[in-house]
């Protein structure tokens, strides 16, 4: 033992690289002798792995020095693609499934108890539902949803199906506080059961009406499924009831799930997807609640009729009252309300169907609340320096920010060629919205129908909150320009 | 021992008011104001709304203005100064903020706190500028005012300022979500922004920009951010619904006149003085849909599960929606309960489970044994 240290000590004279090796070959076996060695080391020059950090830290610094500017840029644009990538891919104006009625199912078996999320994967899951499911109402308000759960081969029902986000939130959070202090709080256990989870949702969705999606969002911890029979005639089902299965996996692929996901989407599998960390499950969760694009009538062979239909609604007037009267939702005393416009029974809250009646309640803004998902505002392009020199922008649009000033045609002729002919290349792409969106190099981002520049924080703002463009609205003629090129082609 | 530096801090840090953006949207359709010349012209209207102004600022030192025109032809800022905006009055030998004659003489009057003169001055050269280039071309091609521009314009400010007042803030409504997992700490040392918007609106009818305006609407109600109504002429329901879903004052006063009255008392309060008063709200408001065949008022439509558009009556030619002629079937239309006839199903769905599977007899799904 004493033997192969002192072989170490003239190994890591000669070869820092090899010496560095075999000290923790030794190491491991060594024991003892390790604390003293480690002493001996001290005066010894420095580890191969040191050295070369350093040699790189110094390359580094030399290579800011020189390009200092450019480097810089390159971070802040690193930046603005990391934001912009969050922006939807695809602003193609899509038929998209409006109603739809969702089952929402929770893995709640031993597999959630794993740590690679924090604290865990089961309370990183009930933490980041209950916001979806806040974020699904906010984007789909004429929407239903139930949440499922999957634990010792059942699946439990963990809310109904029902429009109202606070009775979703408050049931998943009963999964962890039980609001009776009787329950004991669920811990995750045993195995999920897929087919079991799927025949439930099918169960829940079976009632809904045709022009509405049926979607099942599985989040799927584990990497197995204890059936009782054969998933393949669940599948099947599915299929026929033309249910569509998202299924949200984690840490590996499962055949089985990939299978389920296929078969559901008409055989696509891109709906089947894994979160490999906490932040990538969020968004990975977050993108199911744009609406789903409705396929065409022959890939699903379902006939045309019932994809679409003409609904009956009511728009029922707010009522301001000075008595307390019976509603019709609760049963109980309350002051105001909305009075249904077919049977005049008073409910408490919109959209709702009607107690009574049947008849669904809205206000005309629900409906105004889904709009920008079939006129979405369309990406903004990426503009060159040139192109910003072209337009002579300052600053931006809509919140006045300044503009990095534009550098002089002739300094960037000199130094910046091979940039320059990158932004060019860009802007001949210029048609095509649905490519990977990018940062500008020169900070600015140009709506196509007006023109106007805009800044990354106002990109982002427009595309994901307002869903409108500041320039095109601001003036009278692209604005009227904006609303016909706005004009949806539907198929359907 | 804590109490001597510590603790005594952080409260001292939560009994500052934040600081409040508000954004004016000044309507300045010459149409609208034209009608109102003989009891509020449109210049003693500005000079009520600079007194305002100058309220807002003095009640809070980081209290801050913008001030947007919806105009017929556009949307502008009138404050702050867009610099393409300084340039070109440069160039006209206009005033600019800190130079030019009659600036001067405004500015440098002994009796009026500096910082306001320089915001009356902009707004006022801002405001001039816009209405000198107003062509009659413009008044004739619309009637109306570009209100969707001019919210948008406003909305996208805010963010913007939001942003910058409080960098974490944005992060954490850009991504929802990531605000849970330490959200316990940020709330602690977080002043933010607090913003609203007031919209002095005289036009009428805003139909023709429903969805901008509506989407701006949703926007704000993200946000948090109250959209207050001053309704000095012509009635729009839109206007009614943007401060009713988030939660803004509507006044529509009687007599115009009293503009600045009914601005200090009614619009002053910011968002966190609003929590202890009560403020004038707007009653009734209209919920109901116009139909998008007739512009009908409708308590009972059809609507397109494609589109969504609105109809008034179930009878559309060739059963094709009007907007995006869709094939449209009318059973779902008629029969009013789709959940009656599940009996086939049943015998398919045993067949494919054993009795382990739940929720296989009725859509309540009662046969899941339900145990913790
Ligand atoms: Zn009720
Ligand atoms: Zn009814
Ligand atoms: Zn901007
Ligand atoms: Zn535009
Ligand atoms: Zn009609
Ligand atoms: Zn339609």
């Amino acid at each position: 033992m004493a033997d192969s240290d002192y072989e170490y000590m003239e190994d890591a004279s000669d070869d820092d690289y090899i010496g560095d090796k075999v000290s923790s070959s030794t190491r491991a076996h060594s024991g003892a002798a390790g604390g003293k060695k480690r002493a001996q080391e001290k005066p010894r020059k420095l580890q191969a792995w040191e050295t070369s950090r350093s040699v790189q830290k110094i390359t580094e610094s030399i290579v800011q020095e020189v390009e200092d500017g450019t480097r810089h840029m390159s971070i802040r644009e690193k930046e603005e693609e990391r934001k912009r990538k969050r922006l939807r891919k695809d602003t193609k104006p899509f038929q998209r499934g409006i109603i739809r009625h969702v089952v929402l199912v929770l893995d709640l078996s031993e597999a959630m108890l794993e740590k690679d999320m924090r604290p865990n994967r089961y309370i990183t899951m009930i933490k980041y539902t209950q916001e979806y499911v806040r974020e699904f109402f906010e984007q789909n308000p004429i929407s239903q949803m139930s949440v499922l759960g999957m634990h010792d081969g059942l699946c439990i029902r963990v809310s109904e199906l029902s429009g109202n986000p606070a009775d979703h939130i408050a049931a998943i959070q009963g999964l962890r506080f039980p609001r009776d202090p009787e329950d004991i709080p669920k811990e995750p256990k045993g195995s999920p059961s897929l087919q079991n989870a799927l025949e439930l949702a099918r169960a829940t969705l079976y009632h809904t009406p045709s022009h509405g999606t049926r979607e099942v969002i599985i989040v799927f911890g584990s990497l197995l499924s204890l059936d009782p029979g054969d998933i393949h005639q669940t599948i099947k089902a599915c299929v026929r009831d033309r249910i569509r299965v998202s299924v949200i996996g984690m840490s590996a692929r499962l055949k089985i799930c990939s299978e389920i996901v296929t078969k559901t989407n008409a055989g696509d599998e891109s709906e089947y997807v894994v979160a490999t960390d906490q932040e990538l499950l969020r968004e990975l969760l977050l993108a199911t609640t744009t609406p789903p694009v409705v396929r065409t009538p022959q890939a699903t062979a379902i006939p045309a009729e019932s994809t679409a239909a003409l609904m009956m609604m009511g728009f029922p007037s707010r009522v301001v009252e000075d008595i307390p009267t019976l509603c019709a939702c609760h049963g109980i005393l309350t002051t105001g309300g909305y009075t249904c416009s077919r049977c005049s029974a008073k409910v408490c809250s919109l959209p709702i169907t009607c107690p009574s009646c049947q008849l669904t309640l809205l206000l005309s803004t629900h409906l105004a609340r889904s709009y920008h998902h079939l006129f979405p505002l369309r990406n903004w392009a990426e503009v060159s320096w040139k192109r910003a020199r072209e337009k002579g922008s300052r600053e931006c649009i809509g919140c006045l920010t300044v503009f990095p000033e534009i550098p002089d045609e002739d300094g960037e002729s000199g130094g910046n060629n091979g940039r320059e002919l990158n932004g060019v290349d860009r802007m001949q792409a210029d048609g095509d919205d649905s490519e990977e969106q990018k940062a500008s190099e020169s900070s600015r981002y140009e709506c196509r129908v007006c023109e106007s520049h805009f800044c990354i924080d106002c990109d982002m703002f427009c595309h994901m909150v307002l869903h409108n463009c500041p320039g095109c609205l601001s003036r009278l003629n692209p604005a009227s320009e904006a609303q016909s090129s706005r004009d949806v082609e539907m198929t359907g | 021992m804590n109490a001597i530096d510590g603790t005594d801090r952080q409260i001292k840090t939560e009994e500052v008011p934040p600081p409040s953006l508000l954004a004016i949207v000044l309507d300045t359709n010459p149409h609208a104001w034209a009608h109102l010349s003989s009891t509020l012209p449109l210049s003693s209207a500005v000079s009520a709304l600079l007194v305002f102004i100058n309220a807002h600022l003095a009640s809070g030192n980081a209290n801050a203005i913008a001030v947007i025109a919806s105009h017929t032809h556009r949307a502008a800022f009138l404050y702050p100064t867009p610099s393409s905006q300084t340039s070109k009055s440069n160039a006209n030998g206009d005033v600019e903020t800190n130079g030019g004659e009659k600036g001067n003489a405004a500015l440098e009057n002994p009796n009026k706190y500096r910082p306001f003169a320089i915001v009356e001055q902009e707004i006022l050269n801002n405001l001039n500028s816009l209405l000198t280039e107003t062509h009659e071309l413009h008044l004739t091609s619309t009637p109306t005012t570009l209100v969707g521009g001019a919210l948008s314009l406003a909305l996208s400010y805010i963010a913007k300022s939001t942003l910058l007042a409080s960098p974490v803030d944005t992060l954490v409504s850009e991504n929802p979500l990531s605000a849970l997992a330490d959200s316990e700490t940020m709330h602690a040392q977080r002043v933010p922004l607090t913003s609203r918007i007031l919209i002095v609106s005289v036009s009428g009818d805003l139909a023709n920009q429903y969805i901008p305006v509506m989407n701006s609407i949703f926007a704000a109600q993200r946000k948090r951010i109250p959209i207050d109504i001053l309704k000095l002429a012509g009635d729009t329901v839109l206007l009614q619904q943007a401060s009713d879903a988030t939660g803004g004052v509507y006044v529509k006063p009687e007599r115009p006149e009293g503009l600045l009255q009914y601005l200090m008392m009614a619009f002053l309060p910011d968002v966190t003085a609003r929590r202890s008063l009560v403020m004038p709200s707007a009653g009734g408001v209209d919920f109901r849909a116009a139909c998008f065949c007739h512009r009908k008022v409708v308590d009972i439509g059809y609507v397109c599960s494609v589109c969504l558009s609105i109809f008034c009556s179930p009878n559309l030619p060739d059963n094709l929606c009007l907007t995006c002629s869709s094939y449209l079937s009318l059973r779902s239309a008629q029969t009013a309960t789709p959940a009656l006839i599940p009996r086939k199903k049943k015998k398919k769905k045993r067949h494919g489970a054993d009795s382990a599977t739940p929720g296989g007899s009725t859509p309540v799904g009662s046969s899941t044994p339900l145990h913790g």
